[in-house]
C-alpha cells in the first residue's frame, strides 16, 4: 500500500522539491501551505507521516501539530518538524506538543528521505 | 512537475519573499517592536535559506544563514532594531536579490558578488557578538568522517554490534513506531538476532493499549559506524533508553549494561547469550569481574581505531530518476495559475475580433428582421459582453505592489537628500490593467523623486513656515469615471507661478505678454527643455525630465495635471484609462461620419435648440439647468461637410415638430435650378418637406471634473469599442485618440475626450483672464 505523507510549508519551492523526492521514493504526498490549510486537509484519510515547518503565517507548525494530535485519526501519526538550528526553545515546545522528530533546515532531499524512512514502515 | 519547475517556483517565490522582506524592513523603522513584522523578515530569510539548501545553492545558504542568525537575535530581544541595522538588511535584501538573479540566469556568482557577500557578512557579524560558532558548523551538513572504536584485549568474541532498546511508554503516542526504527536498521545492516523483552508488560487489567511496554535486545551486523546506528534512533533518543555496544566490546561494558537494568540482571544475561552476543563463559566472567575493572576501562581503550567512512545513502539519485514515473497528482495549490502575459494579450485581441464579428452579425440580424435571429444575436452579444468583461479583469492587478516599491525609493532618496520624508499610501487596492502598471512605474518614480527633491523644503524652511519637520509624500489611487487616477501629493512649497513663468520666458517657452492661466503655467514644467533647472541634483540626473514623464503618460492615453498652492503643496494627478484594449463606447453621428465617445465619460445627452444657440451669443455656452456648459461643435472642429442629400425621410417623427425652431440643412445651391430655388422661397411648407428638420444633440462629457458639451447630429447608442491605435501619420491629429471598426465594416474614430475638454477649458481660461485684465483696466 502506498504511504501518504503530508508536507506543510509556506515555501512552494520547498514543498515541490520535497514532494518530488518523496514521490520518487514511492510515497503519496499531500501538500499544505500553512497550518490552517493543513488542518482542512486532515480529512480522516490515513496519513503515515506529517512533515511540517515551524514558522509559517496564519498558523504555525506547533499549533498545527497540537491541533492534529487532538484528532483521533491522527493521534499516532508521526511528525517531523522542520526547524533552524537556532530553535531550541521552539523545539521543546514542539516536543511537548508531540513532535519528536526534527530535521534542521536547510536539508538535502536525501536527508529528508532518510528521516522519513526511519519513521515510516515500507 | 520536475526540478526545473521547482527551481522556477523558487526564483519567483524568493522574489516575492524579498519584496515582503523589504516592505517589512521599511515598516519596522516606524514600529520597531512589532513582533509580527520582525517575524516576517525572519521568515523571509529563513524560507529562502531552507529552499536554497534543497537546491544545493550553498553560497545562498551560507550568506542567508548569517543574516538569519542576526535576525534571530532580534527576534529573541537580544538585539534592538536600529536604522543602521535596517540599512544593512536592506543591502542584504538587495544582495540576495542579486544572488537569486544569478541563479535565474543560470550563472555562477562572480567575484564582485562574492566580495559583496563577504562585506555584508562582516557587517552582520558585528551584531552576532562573540564569533558565532553555530554559523560555520551549521553550514557543513554531517559529512565528516565518523570513527568506529574497536577494542582489543578483553573483548567479547563476536563481530556483531549489540543494541539494547527500552522504549518509553509514551513512544507510540508520540507517533513513533519502535518497529519502524528496527526496520530502518536493516537498511544498512543485518539483524542477526533479536529478542523482545516483555518483562514490563503489566497484567491485562492494568494494560494501557496506547502504551509501549516492550524492550529489544538486538545483535546487529553492519559495516556502518556508531554514529549511523545512533542516527537510526535519533528521533526516539528522548523517548527511549538506547545502549549501543560495538563489536568486541569489553566484557565490562556488558557488565555495566547489565548493571543498569538491575532487576533484569539474570534475565538480560540470558538474553545476551540468546542473541549470540555473549557466550556463557563471557557472561560468567563479566558477572564475576565485578567492580575491579571500573577504572581500567578508561585507559586502554582506543588501541585500535578503525576509521570508517560514514555511508550516506545515495537515495537522491534514485529518487530523481524515478521522478519521471511520478503519477499525476491533483493540484493542491491555492487555486492560482501563473499565465504567460503574452497568451493573455492574444486572448484579449481575439476577444476584440469577436466583438467586432458579433456586432457585424447583429447588424445583419437587424436587417433580416427575423425575430428568432434577432433573439439569438442579442443573446450572443450579451455573452460576448460578459466574456469581454471577464477577460479584461484577467489583466487587472492591484496597484498596491507598485506603490509599495516606493517605500524604498522614498527612504533611499530622503537619506540622499538629507530630508526626513515619509510616504503615505492609500487606495492600494485599486485595480489597474497590468500593462499600464508596468509602464507607470518609471513616470511615477520620477514624479515622486521630483516631489521629494523640489517639492519638500529643507527642514529649516518647513519649521519656519509652521509645518512639521518631516515632509510627507502621498500616493493615492482611485477610480473616476472610467479612468484610474493616481495622485502624487507632497506637503512642500508648491509651484511658484512667478518663477516658472520667468524661467519659461527665459527659455523661450512663453512670451512675456502672454496671458496664461495657472493651469497653463503649471503645464509649462512638462515642456521639453524646462527640466534643465539650475538645481540639477543627482536625483534628477536620471535623464528623465518631466517632459518624458508626460510623454510616457500620454502614450498610455493618459494625462497629467497639477494642482499646486504655493506654500501648501503640490498634487500631481495622473489619469489613465482603465484598460487599453476594449471600452464601452457611445456612437454619435456628425454629418456623414460616425464617432465614438467613451461611454464612461458621457454624463447625459440633451437637445440643443436654436434659442439656446442664439442665447449663447456665439460664445458656445449652454444653460444646463442653471449651470454654464461650454460646448464644441464637432462639425466645425473636424470640418465635416453635410452628407449628400439622401432620400427625404418623411417617416421621421420629429419632422413636423416645429416647436424647436429647427435648424435646416440647406441643399447645396448648385443642385437647385433657379425656378426650384424660387419655388422653395415662396413656399415654406414645401421647403420644410424637402429639407427634413435636423435638431442638434449635445453629448455632455466629463473628464477630470470638467464638463463639456459635444454638439453632434445624431445619437446612435452604445457600442462595444475595440480600440485600434492610429497609425504614425495620424498621430498628430487633435481630438482623435484611435479608431474602431463598426459592425458594418465602417471605420469610426474615437474622440479624445480629455483633449477636447482641455481645449475647451483652455479657451475658457484665456477668456477669463482677458475678462479680468479688461475689468482691471477699466
Amino acid at each position: 500500500m502506498t504511504k501518504n505523507i503530508m508536507i506543510v510549508d509556506d515555501s512552494a519551492s520547498l514543498r515541490q522539491v520535497v514532494s518530488i523526492a518523496l514521490k520518487g521514493a514511492g510515497y503519496d504526498v499531500v501538500e499544505a501551505f500553512d497550518g490552517k490549510d493543513a488542518l482542512t486537509k486532515l480529512d480522516g484519510r490515513k496519513l503515515h507521516l506529517i512533515v511540517s515547518d515551524v514558522n509559517m503565517p496564519n498558523m504555525d507548525g506547533i499549533s498545527f501539530v497540537k491541533a492534529a494530535k487532538q484528532l483521533a485519526a491522527y493521534k499516532f501519526t508521526p511528525v517531523i518538524m522542520l526547524t533552524t538550528e537556532a530553535g531550541d526553545a521552539k523545539k521543546q515546545e514542539g516536543q511537548a506538543a508531540g513532535a519528536k522528530a526534527w530535521v534542521v533546515k536547510p536539508f538535502q532531499p536525501a536527508q529528508m528521505l532518510t528521516a522519513v524512512s526511519k519513521l515510516v514502515l515500507p | 512537475m520536475n526540478l526545473d519547475d521547482a527551481l522556477q517556483t523558487f526564483i519567483v517565490e524568493a522574489g516575492e519573499l524579498l519584496e515582503q522582506m523589504e516592505e517589512a524592513l521599511l515598516r519596522i523603522e516606524q514600529t520597531p517592536d512589532d513582533a509580527d513584522t520582525i517575524n516576517a523578515i525572519f521568515r523571509a530569510a529563513h524560507t529562502i535559506k531552507g529552499s536554497a539548501g534543497l537546491f544545493g545553492f550553498d553560497h545562498v545558504v551560507a550568506f542567508t544563514h548569517v543574516a538569519e542568525s542576526v535576525l534571530d537575535r532580534v527576534r529573541s530581544d537580544e538585539l534592538r532594531i536600529t536604522s543602521e541595522l535596517v540599512a544593512i538588511f536592506l543591502s542584504v535584501r538587495d544582495h540576495l536579490g542579486a544572488l537569486i538573479a544569478h541563479i535565474a540566469d543560470g550563472k555562477e556568482p562572480d567575484d564582485d558578488t562574492h566580495r559583496t557577500s563577504a562585506e555584508l557578512v562582516t557587517k552582520l557579524r558585528v551584531y552576532l557578538g562573540p564569533p558565532a560558532p553555530a554559523s560555520s558548523q551549521a553550514l557543513v551538513p554531517a559529512k565528516q568522517n565518523g570513527t568506529v572504536e574497536t577494542q582489543a584485549g578483553d573483548g567479547v568474541g563476536t563481530d556483531n554490534w549489540h543494541i539494547s532498546l527500552r522504549f518509553a511508554p509514551d513512544v507510540l503516542r508520540n507517533g513513533m513506531d519502535p518497529l519502524s526504527f528496527i526496520r530502518y536498521l536493516t537498511t544498512f545492516g543485518k539483524i542477526v538476532h533479536i529478542v523482545t523483552v516483555v518483562d514490563a508488560v503489566p497484567r491485562l487489567a492494568e494494560l494501557d493499549p496506547e502504551a509501549s511496554y516492550l524492550g529489544y535486545e538486538v545483535a546487529f551486523h553492519t559495516d556502518a559506524d556508531k554514529t549511523a546506528i545512533e542516527g537510526a534512533f535519533e528521533f526516539v533518543r528522548n523517548d527511549a533508553r538506547i545502549r549501543i555496544l560495538p563489536p568486541h566490546a569489553k566484557v565490562a561494558d556488558y557488565k555495566r549494561l547489565i548493571d543498569e537494568l538491575p532487576q533484569e540482571e539474570l534475565r538480560l544475561g540470558e538474553i545476551l547469550i540468546l542473541c549470540g552476543t555473549l557466550t556463557r563463559t563471557e557472561l560468567n566472567a563479566a558477572l564475576s569481574h565485578q567492580t575491579a575493572l571500573a577504572d581500567e576501562t578508561l585507559s586502554p581503550i582506543g588501541e585500535v581505531l578503525v576509521d570508517q567512512k560514514l555511508v550516506q545513502p545515495q537515495v537522491v539519485a534514485a529518487a530523481l530518476e524515478k521522478q519521471k514515473q511520478v503519477k499525476e497528482h491533483k493540484a493542491t495549490e491555492s487555486g492560482l495559475i501563473r499565465v504567460n502575459a503574452e497568451k493573455l494579450d492574444v486572448h484579449i485581441n481575439l476577444i476584440g475580433e469577436l466583438i467586432i464579428a458579433s456586432a457585424g452579425a447583429s447588424l445583419i440580424a437587424q436587417h433580416t428582421a427575423m425575430p428568432e435571429l434577432l433573439e439569438a444575436s442579442a443573446r450572443l452579444s450579451r455573452l460576448v459582453e460578459e466574456v469581454r468583461d471577464s477577460a479584461l479583469t484577467l489583466r487587472m492587478v492591484e496597484i498596491g505592489a507598485t506603490f509599495n516599491r516606493f517605500q524604498r525609493v522614498v527612504r533611499d532618496v530622503s537619506v540622499d537628500l538629507g530630508k526626513d520624508i515619509r510616504l503615505e499610501i492609500s487606495g492600494a487596492d485599486t485595480d489597474l490593467d497590468k500593462t499600464v502598471v508596468e509602464k507607470i512605474g518609471d513616470p511615477l518614480t520620477h514624479l515622486v523623486r521630483n516631489s521629494m527633491d523640489h517639492g519638500i523644503e529643507p527642514v529649516e524652511v518647513r519649521l519656519a513656515s509652521g509645518k512639521p519637520a518631516h515632509g510627507t509624500v502621498r500616493l493615492n489611487a482611485y477610480h473616476d469615471s472610467g479612468s484610474i487616477v493616481i495622485e502624487v501629493a507632497d506637503d512642500g512649497g508648491g509651484l511658484s507661478r512667478e518663477r516658472i513663468l520667468a524661467k519659461a520666458i527665459e527659455r523661450g517657452l512663453a512670451k512675456p505678454d502672454q496671458q496664461l492661466s495657472d493651469q497653463e503655467i503649471h503645464e509649462l514644467i512638462f515642456e521639453p527643455g524646462f527640466s534643465t533647472v539650475e538645481k540639477v541634483s543627482n536625483l534628477s540626473g536620471r535623464g528623465v525630465g518631466m517632459d518624458v514623464v508626460k510623454r510616457n503618460i500620454t502614450a498610455l492615453r493618459g494625462t497629467v495635471e497639477i494642482d499646486s498652492t504655493e506654500g501648501v503643496g503640490t498634487t500631481m494627478r495622473i489619469r489613465l484609462p482603465l484598460t487599453l484594449a476594449i471600452i464601452d463606447g457611445f456612437l454619435v453621428g456628425v454629418g456623414g461620419s460616425t464617432f465614438v465617445v467613451p461611454l464612461d465619460m458621457v454624463v447625459e445627452c440633451v437637445e440643443l435648440s436654436a434659442e439656446e444657440t442664439a442665447a449663447s451669443q456665439g460664445r458656445d455656452h449652454l444653460d444646463l439647468r442653471g449651470e454654464v456648459l461650454p460646448f464644441i461643435r464637432l462639425k466645425q472642429l473636424f470640418d465635416i461637410p453635410d452628407p449628400p442629400p439622401a432620400d427625404i425621410d418623411f417617416a421621421a417623427d420629429d419632422t413636423f415638430d416645429n416647436s424647436n425652431a429647427p435648424q435646416r440643412s440647406g441643399l447645396p445651391s448648385t443642385l437647385l435650378t433657379a425656378e426650384g430655388a424660387a419655388a422653395l422661397a415662396r413656399d415654406p411648407e414645401l421647403a420644410f418637406l424637402l429639407h427634413p428638420v435636423k435638431r442638434e444633440n449635445v453629448v455632455v462629457v466629463q473628464y477630470a471634473g470638467r464638463r463639456t458639451g459635444l454638439v453632434v447630429d445624431e445619437l446612435m447608442g452604445e457600442f462595444q469599442t475595440v480600440i485600434r491605435p492610429l497609425g504614425e501619420v495620424f498621430s498628430g491629429i487633435d481630438g482623435i485618440s484611435g479608431f474602431t471598426i463598426l459592425g458594418s465594416g465602417n471605420v469610426a474614430l474615437i474622440l479624445d475626450v480629455p483633449g477636447l475638454v482641455r481645449r475647451v477649458a483652455g479657451r475658457e481660461g484665456r477668456r477669463n483672464i482677458q475678462a479680468t485684465t479688461y475689468a482691471m483696466a477699466e
